[in-house]
């Protein structure tokens, strides 16, 4: 079952691993609204986990319940139905932390983060981030997550994005608004496209995989899973 | 009663504790005109709510058992289950879903969606029953209606909309806005018995509108007539509004959420006529049960009293009466005198007095139709039992019971709280499924065991108050289990020869784990076992999983089976091979890499965020695993499992870390293996228990 979820996963196929890497990075996906970001980091989390890294999954804006469930339906579609919860060695790999959006701040976090790792709670060498506000927080803000990455022991921290139809923003490096003017703080970007019928994801910026920049995976639209290389 | 059953309701209301229920179910029965004064939960008048009729509900200010009564509203009979709010009590919450046709879900204004309520709308959930939301307390400070309807879709998932606006809040609370005709309600008088219907006042008019509006277009999903009513900019009838939120509800794809102060005599009559309109009738809901001559075939009851009756008892109580038998009917009709049959005892049984339960009090009636719950007098059986006609055997669906994960020794005083103790756990036992008792023929000693410390304490109050039992009670003890992780071998004899006849039997075969508790194969070719003999290692190897080697506790999860053997014509018994059994079991036991295995409890724990890291911390402490956290402002809710026998004191650990701000729930999750040093200290434990007698 492992083995089955490394190989399908887009994570594989771009050559990126944290703990392989032993290299601090922090990646990006971005996406229209409801075109499957959570699911592709949710990929990347269960393939962290399934390597023994504590992943720690904070979404914003959205119920602990509907995170979990992510986790569920995309493991039971790598898997034979799997749950999460009924294989303990994945499952204490991972913890979630949600947060109204009104409510999440980067100091908050932080002190929380530090709850965990300082008492020996948990101490995570992922963190997803889910639902981060990219119009309303500064790029100083968004730089402060890699000294949070140095201080807390992180290796990768992936972050999502909403890009709007309408903002037609874009930086050098074809990165879209919200984060065009943020792309250089990202090791990896990757960009979720519709293309007809099919799903790319575009792989924009990869410093430290295996992968050139220009590169596009085709995703499953029914499942999100990777279809191909 | 009505014979008509569109104007029948029965209905449960279930909560988080204190969210004010039992007084919101007084106020129900006050303006139905069943009660013709207030008492308060904890009232100065020392009456207590009517609903909280056994003593220690009435000295808590908490409802432990569900008490049935019914009133009428605008013509329409409601037969409402009061339900208990602790998390302990949780078995009495979904035998009454079992049975109810749809559900008021009540919350308190200021503490919103806790961990309660989660469970609770789970368990309605589960049982598909409809629900309305009240959100009480109004007059609290920190009132935020608002906001709990935003937890109610955002944590409970349900798509939840206010049908009506408060008119001031907190101190300030006088009346309700209904959205649907734009009216302003106000409650009246010292007890708010004078509706008076105004113009909404000027300064909400404009947002009524904007929220009405809002309203429509969402509950147009459930109406065409609606929805082309909108389109077209007409006049909407109330009716057509009425009809397209029943659909959602009904549904489950809409909840509507009213809103008031039931202790303040606030928006109670408003809610009194959401349950006419938006809950369901018996026959709006599909009830199955099990056709019992036809493989237990699952059949939809028909509702209607012609039909041959089905009706179930969910619930019994030993009250001054003597015993009660709460019964909800599916189909059929009833008289007094009537014989019907127990299908799980196959017993016929003679009805000898129907009644409806007012709390305590009792009102004789001569018949019950379809759709009715009522109380059967001096009827014999256990709760979930099925009663039947002569003419039809079948059984409701099983209801979903948990097991007990803690149990503690009871010893009584003397002679005579002996006798009472028994009487006392004999009716317990009948009443509520969570409940078990047992004597361990080890020690002597009469062991209880239930849902949780609260649970049995409560049990143990009972046995003192209501069956004047004197017992001393031991430390409560976890319910642990063993298992086994490996497939092992056994090829065990059995010989004994001291004089007359002797004793002789081999089992051979291997024991392996399994999901379910037990299961015996058999794979004996030849006879080499005599089929006589084959039953004999079942029952060997039953009696063995009663008491594992490794802490005394019961085994499960192990297929024995049986593939070799041998036996003597003159020498082999059913006694030999029942002891080969249990031998073999001891030896293929051993090499099975045997694990004892521990109730793991989901634990969610409330409170201000500023606690949130020394309450991770103590969860941390107590080998949990924090499984997520939820952070909404100044409060969060932090979710782990924690295994059960690391829990108890917990709440006075949180008391102090938290200044007494936060406050957690727990339930029964899984069981899962101890890790090794806990298993070293439970198999010395128990080593040293015997060698010391």
């Amino acid at each position: 079952m492992g083995n089955d979820l490394v190989v399908s996963n887009p994570l594989r196929a771009l050559g990126l691993d944290a703990k392989a890497e032993g290299k601090e990075s922090m990646g990006l996906v971005m996406a229209r609204a409801g075109l499957g970001k959570t699911a592709i980091l949710v990929q990347f989390a269960l393939d962290s986990m399934l390597l023994g890294n504590k992943v720690l999954h904070v979404s914003i804006g959205e119920g602990i319940d509907k995170t979990r469930n992510w986790y569920d339906d995309i493991l039971a579609l790598l898997t034979d139905g799997e749950k999460i919860e009924s294989i303990p060695e994945i499952m204490k790999n991972r913890m979630i932390m949600t947060f109204k959006e009104s409510s999440f701040s980067k100091a908050m976090f932080v002190e929380r983060l530090e709850d965990l790792v300082k008492q020996g709670i948990y101490q995570p060498e992922c963190l997803i981030i889910d639902g981060y506000d990219f119009e309303n927080n500064s790029k100083e803000s968004l730089e402060d997550f890699r000294n949070i990455m140095t201080e807390q022991g992180l290796k990768i921290i992936w972050f999502s994005a909403v890009r709007h139809r309408d903002d037609e923003r874009v930086s050098k490096a074809g990165v879209p608004a919200p984060c065009h003017e943020v792309d250089g703080l990202f090791d990896t970007i990757l960009l979720i496209n519709p293309d007809g019928d099919a799903i790319n994801l575009d792989i924009i910026k990869c410093d430290i995989g295996s992968v050139d920049p220009g590169t596009s995976l085709s995703l499953d639209p029914a499942t999100m899973l990777l279809k191909k290389v | 009663m009505n014979t008509d059953l569109s104007k029948v309701r029965n209905i449960g209301i279930s909560a988080h504790i204190d969210s004010g229920k039992t007084t919101l179910t007084e106020r129900i029965l006050y303006y139905t005109k069943k009660i013709h004064a207030i008492h308060e939960v904890r009232g100065k008048d020392g009456v207590g709510a009517k609903m909280d009729s056994m003593e220690l509900e009435k000295e808590r200010g908490i409802t432990i058992q569900s008490a049935a009564t019914y009133c009428s509203w605008n013509g329409t009979d409601i037969n409402i289950i009061d339900t208990p709010g602790h998390v302990d009590f949780t078995v009495e919450v979904e035998r009454a879903l079992r049975v109810l046709d749809g559900a008021v879900l009540v919350l308190c204004s200021v503490g919103g969606v806790q961990s309660q309520s989660i469970t609770v709308n789970r368990q309605m959930t589960r049982y598909n029953v409809p629900r309305i939301a009240f959100i009480n307390k109004c007059d609290r400070t920190g009132a935020n209606p608002e906001k709990v309807t935003a937890q109610l879709k955002d944590k409970l998932d349900l798509n939840a909309h206010m049908m009506q606006m408060p008119i001031g809040l907190e101190n300030d609370l006088v009346g309700v806005v209904d959205l649907v005709t734009m009216k302003a309600v106000y409650f009246d008088g010292e007890n708010g018995d004078d509706i008076r219907i105004e113009e909404i006042p000027a300064d909400m008019a404009e947002e009524a509108a904007d929220r009405r509006e809002a309203l429509l277009e969402e509950v147009s999903m459930y109406s065409e007539e609606l929805m082309e009513a909108l389109l077209e900019e007409d006049e909407i009838d109330y009716a057509l509004i009425y009809d397209a939120v029943r659909k959602g509800t009904l549904a489950l794809e809409f909840t509507p959420v009213f809103l008031g102060s039931a202790y303040k005599n606030k928006g109670v009559q408003s809610l009194l006529d959401a349950v006419e309109q938006y809950l369901p009738s018996p026959t709006d809901v599909i009830n199955l049960a099990l056709d019992l001559k036809n493989e237990e075939k699952e059949f939809p009851v028909t509702n209607n009293p012609e039909d041959p009756l089905i009706m179930l008892a969910f619930k019994l109580e030993d009250g001054r009466y003597g015993q009660l038998t709460y019964v909800r009917t599916y189909q059929g009709f009833l008289n007094k005198g009537d014989t019907v049959y127990n299908r799980r005892t196959g017993k016929k049984v003679k009805i000898g007095r129907l009644c409806r339960m007012h709390s305590a009090e009792m009102v004789e009636i001569d018949s019950v139709g379809s759709g009715d719950i009522v109380a059967l007098f001096g009827v014999d059986c256990a709760s979930g039992d099925t009663f039947t006609s002569d003419a039809i055997s079948c059984s409701m669906t099983s209801m979903h019971i948990p097991e007990p994960v803690i149990s503690l020794a009871v010893i009584p005083a003397d002679n005579k709280s002996q006798i009472n103790m028994s009487k006392a756990l004999n009716r317990f036992t009948k009443e509520d499924p969570t409940f078990k008792t047992f004597v361990d023929h080890e020690t002597g000693e009469t062991i209880i065991s239930g849902m949780g410390e609260l649970h049995l304490e409560v049990y143990i109050e009972r046995m003192k108050r209501e069956y004047e039992a004197c017992v001393e009670v031991g430390a409560p003890q976890v319910a642990y289990r063993e298992t086994i992780s490996q497939i092992a071998k056994f090829n065990y004899v059995h010989k004994k020869q001291t004089g007359g006849s002797g004793q002789f039997g081999r089992v051979g075969g291997f024991l392996e784990p399994i999901e379910e508790d037990y299961e015996f194969v058999d794979k004996i070719v030849g006879g080499v076992i005599p089929r006589e003999f084959i039953n004999s290692c079942d029952k060997g190897f039953k009696k063995s999983m009663l008491k594992g080697s490794l802490c005394g506790a019961p085994i499960t999860g192990v297929r024995c089976t049986i593939n070799d053997g041998a036996y003597h014509a003159v020498d082999s018994s059913d006694v030999a091979f029942q002891l080969a059994s249990v031998g073999a079991f001891k030896e293929g036991y051993l090499k099975a890499n045997p694990v004892i295995m521990e109730p793991i409890m989901k634990v969610a724990v409330e409170g201000p965020s500023e606690f949130q890291g020394s309450v991770m911390g103590s969860i941390n402490q107590r080998r949990g695993m924090i499984i997520g956290s939820t952070e909404e402002g100044t409060y969060s809710v932090i979710e782990a499992e924690v295994p059960l026998s690391e829990m108890f004191g917990y709440s006075t650990t949180l008391r102090s870390l938290t200044q007494g701000k936060a406050e957690f729930t727990m339930e029964f999750s899984t069981f899962k293996a101890v890790p090794k040093s806990v298993s070293e200290e439970l198999v010395k434990a128990y080593q040293d228990e015997r060698k010391n007698g």
